[in-house]
């Protein structure tokens, strides 16, 4: 591949092609004459010519047709090396003759030649042999790329100009050197619009994408486009074209689902490995199927935050699904999407291919309008490791992103930068938007004398509204509580003159006056935190295997924070532990769970009374989900963890077990949410304040339903008896039919009985000692 | 002979053995070319087959001899041998009246074959793997199949209608139904080769006790610490016996509350 080496990289085959040359012969002037009609840029090549050719003319069986991508270069042969061989292949007749005699030199003289016949003529034009890279045949430029316009600048005379020009420049050569600049005057004042030409066109678009709409003062914010979209901006039709309006597509009521009698909760199956997909009513008796489909999706569904859509996954993109038939609601073109994420607010979807970014067109991440369809914005990305890469604000107002040093928040529906700038933050390592509002807490390490930093942001004012400044810090997380009344910053520390690391708990009231912060300390591994839903509590789960402990704090109203439970997990367990918290999403219960490695373990918690209802165990557990309401808990065993036993539990949150529901090769169960309530907190109290009311009227109907289905399994009871009856009837009537033939068959012997011919029985008494074990009947789990 | 007389006997060896019960004598030895896997004698004890395995180059055959023709035996030449080519049998008993063998297949198909002509009376496929034991009635009327599908499945010996099901998590190694109730047990468990835990709560080595007519679970019974191979009633149906890879034969008697269970109906 050495020649095909030097085809790939033009430079070096010049310099190699030097020996070449010596011989002038092997260079016949015809040629000149065959490449004349083309360019400078390919002219300069002639030199290298020959150790192209004979790059061609060493590949056995290879015909003159041979493209340079299929012979291994591939599409990565860069442009003149690829140009170099193509002018070759289509080239002229003239060096074919030259071919055999440089084959001979080199000593090869045993390889049959692969030279054209004289009469050969080439009807494969350049278009046909290598289209895919023409387009970036280097092109002359007139420099009018690199030239741009900016409107909006304010008109002076000429004793203010030089000021103008200073300010101008120095907001203009941030985004490289100006090298031309033009004011057109008019009466002894500059026009408001000015000319700048850059050293290149690439300065000149990002002029374009940056300086746009930058405010100089409140008068004055410049308009900036490139010289060359003059063209573009003057066929512009003077009349506005009224857009056709679209036909309103009646989806029915997507919220349909939340009128259920009963209010019953929906979820989602994924089972047989994926292949098949269901939509399930929860019943606390059997789980009632309403929607069953084949390769519903290719990997994994997902609801959206407030249960409107189900999305499902395909390698050509995303699909929505609705309704009270799960019809398809809008679909979401993203070749390779992987991943998604929607706005709290449901109106965008993100999704995140890693198939389709190119350079000139960000397409990695997508952001879509749900109603329309359509695409909002694209972005780049370089890892999404850390997805969502876009974090919402809990309105679905803002979105941000962090990259290096930077903070970049865009607004809605524009998708635009927010004040048209990034926040510069140098170091930032990780932020959160408040799910109570439009606060942002972001997070800076130590850099030598300065104190790693939590700070809170209020948006869009940017106003700082708290910063912590913390020592010795190795780590941060930051947890919000659901409804952004608590941020709680773990923090990762070594304390000076002490080995080993400490963790505090930084506990932020964000509902008071300048924010007071408290602190807890933790001397143990932390496990896992958890804040309470609706509530003021978090937990803890803390030590080292194998005696991991989890502790239960309360934050007061006082700001005080106590220690309201604490328990050594193997205790709880019986030799067991817990790695997980799973709150209910109500708050007050918890479900504390040893998934996967842990062997599933589970224990179900009342916190406000710090009692612990139940223990109990799914073997193999590796996923815990609570329903939206706090009703139920499903414990499953994924296929996707673990191959045996895939099935998941339904449980009361008191850890009832109500029902194993098997399914072959089950994934994922995913319930659906449900939209905040819609009551105020008056209501609310109100109704816990009736609780007892309604709780009789439930139990009745409770009851009801429960004497209803021990009626319907009996009935069915009934009924399955009676159909065997028949049949036992119907074959023991054959049975009985052929008496007279088994009687034949066995030389007249009846041995229908045991103890049919009990006349010819000896018997024999023999007595052993044996050991007895006792093994009750009927003892299911 | 009689047909109390003598009990087959099948190796791993590649032969097939006839004994004397009374006197433990070895009466006949015929080489086969494979393992055989399931053998019977018909109801008159007249007639024997046996199946072969589909092993070595060799296909899978079901060989029918009449003992009362001695030179069937002496010169290993089976009167009929029906070749299965599509899946091999894994499992074969006689139907009643010694007219049809049934036979369970590696696919989980179900085959009746006449013991006269050797075509195929009846063909269904209820079960989605292998068929690994069948088991008939004292009355032969009906026979339960147990497969590697997580299933058991009651038939009717004469028309291979499915009557019922019963459902469990594991492959089922063998089932047995009671004589004297509508019973029947359900032995089984995790393969070998599949169990990679040492647990044996993983591989659920139960034998579990199935209602016939409600298909309701109502007992298990633990102890085995391996795959349940093969159970088996008493005749008396007073105790049952199970068979378990462990390398134990359990025998239990049952509790007096299982004479007295009954199912609310």
């Amino acid at each position: 591949m050495q020649d095909a080496e030097n085809v790939a990289v033009p430079e070096a085959a010049e310099e190699r092609a030097e020996p070449g040359q010596q011989q002038p012969a092997a260079e016949p002037p015809p040629d000149e004459g065959c490449c004349g009609p083309r360019g400078p840029a390919l002219r300069r090549r002639q030199g290298q010519r020959p150790l192209v050719r004979r790059w061609r003319s060493r590949r056995p069986g290879r015909s003159r047709r041979a493209r340079p991508r299929e012979s291994g270069l591939g599409t990565s042969a860069p442009t003149a090396g690829a140009q170099a061989a193509s002018e070759d292949a289509g080239g002229n007749e003239g060096s074919a003759a030259e071919a055999e005699p440089r084959a001979l030199e080199n000593g090869d003289a045993d390889e049959p030649s692969f030279s054209d016949p004289e009469d050969f003529v080439d009807d494969v034009s350049e278009e046909e042999l290598l289209g895919d890279v023409l387009k970036d045949r280097p092109q002359e430029a007139d420099g009018i790329d690199s030239v741009i316009v900016v409107d909006n600048v304010p008109q002076v005379g000429p004793d203010r100009l030089e000021k103008l020009k200073n300010v101008i420049h120095k907001i203009f050569s941030k985004f490289g050197k100006i090298t031309n600049d033009f004011y057109p005057e008019e009466d002894g004042k500059t026009k408001g619009y000015i000319f700048l030409e850059y050293a290149s066109p690439a300065h000149a678009v990002d002029a374009v994408k940056n300086a746009d709409g930058y405010k100089l003062d409140k008068q004055h914010t410049f308009r900036v486009n490139l010289f060359t979209d003059f063209d573009k901006y003057m066929t512009i039709s003077d009349e506005w074209d009224i857009p056709e309006k679209q036909p309103f597509k009646d989806l029915g009521n997507l919220r349909y689902w939340l009128e259920e009698a009963e209010c019953r909760d929906q979820y989602s199956v994924i089972f047989e490995s994926g292949d098949r997909t269901s939509i399930f009513w929860n019943d606390v008796k059997d789980p009632v199927s309403i929607e069953e489909r084949a390769r519903w999706t290719e990997t994994y569904v997902r609801w959206s935050p407030k249960g409107t859509y189900l999305a499902t996954f395909h390698q050509r993109g995303i699909a929505l699904w609705g309704g009270e038939k799960f019809k398809q609601i809008q679909r979401f073109s993203h070749q390779g999407v992987q991943l998604i994420d929607f706005s709290p607010c449901e109106r965008y979807l993100v999704t995140f291919s890693p198939l389709m970014d190119t350079q000139d067109d960000p397409q990695a991440i997508i952001i879509w309008d749900i109603l329309t369809g359509h695409k909002k914005r694209g972005f780049h990305c370089e890892s999404s490791a850390h997805w969502p890469i876009f974090k919402w604000s809990h309105d679905g107002k803002f979105f941000a992103r962090m990259t290096l040093d930077t903070l970049s928040i865009y607004e809605t529906p524009s998708m635009g930068l927010l004040d048209k700038k990034s926040l510069k933050i140098s170091g930032i390592k990780d932020f959160s938007w408040s799910p109570g509002g439009n606060i942002i807490a972001f997070w800076v390490p130590e850099d030598k004398d300065i104190p790693a930093r939590v700070t809170l942001m209020q948006l869009p004012t940017r106003q700082e509204i708290r910063v912590r400044n913390l020592f010795n810090v190795v780590d941060c997380k930051l947890h919000w509580q659901k409804n952004g009344d608590y941020l709680c910053v773990k923090v990762d520390r070594t304390p000076k003159g002490t080995q080993g690391v400490v963790t505090n708990f930084e506990i932020f009231r964000m509902r008071e006056k300048q924010v007071p912060v408290d602190v807890v300390e933790m001397k143990e591994t932390i496990i896992a935190f958890a804040w309470e839903p609706n509530g003021s509590k978090f937990a803890v789960l803390h030590g080292e295997a194998p005696r991991i402990s989890v502790s239960f704090y309360h934050v007061k109203n006082n700001g005080k924070i106590e220690l309201i439970m604490w328990i050594v997990t193997r205790e709880m367990f019986d030799k067991q532990q817990a790695n997980t918290i799973f709150w209910s999403p109500q708050g007050q219960f918890v479900v504390l769970a040893g998934l996967r490695s842990m062997n599933g373990a589970l224990a179900f918690v009342d916190t406000s009374d710090c009692t612990v209802m139940n223990i109990a165990e799914h073997y193999m557990a590796s996923d815990v989900e609570w329903d939206p309401t706090g009703r139920y808990v499903v414990t499953s065993v994924s296929w996707w963890s673990h191959k045996v036993d895939n099935a998941y539990w339904l449980w009361t949150f008191q850890g009832r077990l109500l029902q194993k529901n098997n399914k072959d090769r089950f994934c994922q169960l995913l319930w659906r949410p449900r939209p905040p309530t819609l009551l105020s907190q008056e209501q609310i109290k109100q109704i816990k304040k009736d609780l007892k009311k309604y709780s009789k009227i439930f139990e009745q109907k409770d009851r009801l339903s429960q004497s209803k289905a021990s009626k319907e399994l009996v009935e069915r009871r009934r009924t399955m008896m009676e159909d065997f009856r028949k049949y036992r009837k119907m074959a023991q009537e054959l049975y009985m039919e052929q008496k007279n033939e088994r009687l034949e068959l066995r030389g007249g012997v009846d041995t229908d009985e045991l103890d049919s011919n009990v006349d010819d029985w000896e018997e024999e008494t023999i007595e052993f000692f044996v050991t007895e074990e006792i093994i009750p009947l009927g003892n299911q789990e | 002979m009689g047909h109390t007389g003598a009990v087959w006997c099948v190796d791993a060896d590649n032969s097939c053995r006839l004994w004397d019960c009374e006197t433990g004598k070895q009466l006949a030895l015929l080489k086969t070319n494979s393992a055989v896997r399931t053998c019977g004698f018909d109801f008159g004890g007249n007639i024997i087959m046996f199946s072969t395995d589909k092993q070595m180059g060799y296909q899978c055959f079901v060989s029918f001899f009449d003992l009362r023709d001695p030179s069937q035996i002496d010169n290993n030449e089976p009167y009929m041998k029906i070749p299965c080519n599509d899946s091999k049998i894994t499992s074969a008993v006689w139907g009643p009246l010694g007219e049809c063998i049934i036979a369970g297949h590696e696919s989980g198909e179900l085959n009746q074959y006449s013991a006269k002509s050797g075509e195929v009376l009846v063909n269904v496929k209820e079960h989605s793997r292998q068929i690994n034991d069948i088991q008939l009635s004292r009355d032969m009327t009906m026979f339960v199949t147990a497969s590697k599908d997580n299933t058991a499945k009651l038939f009717d010996s004469t028309t291979l209608e499915r009557q019922k099901t019963f459902r469990t998590e594991r492959p089922v190694n063998s089932a047995a139904l009671s004589p004297n109730y509508d019973h029947v047990v359900l032995g089984g468990g995790q393969e070998a080769m599949d169990v990679t835990t040492t647990s044996t709560r993983i591989g659920k080595f139960e034998a579990r006790f199935f209602h016939l007519a409600f298909e309701e679970e109502f007992g298990r019974v633990k102890g085995h610490f391996g795959p349940i191979n093969s159970v088996a009633f008493h005749p008396d149906g007073k105790s049952y016996s199970s068979g378990g890879e462990d390398g134990y034969v359990r025998i239990h008697y049952f509790d007096p509350q299982y004479f007295e269970f009954e199912f609310e109906a």
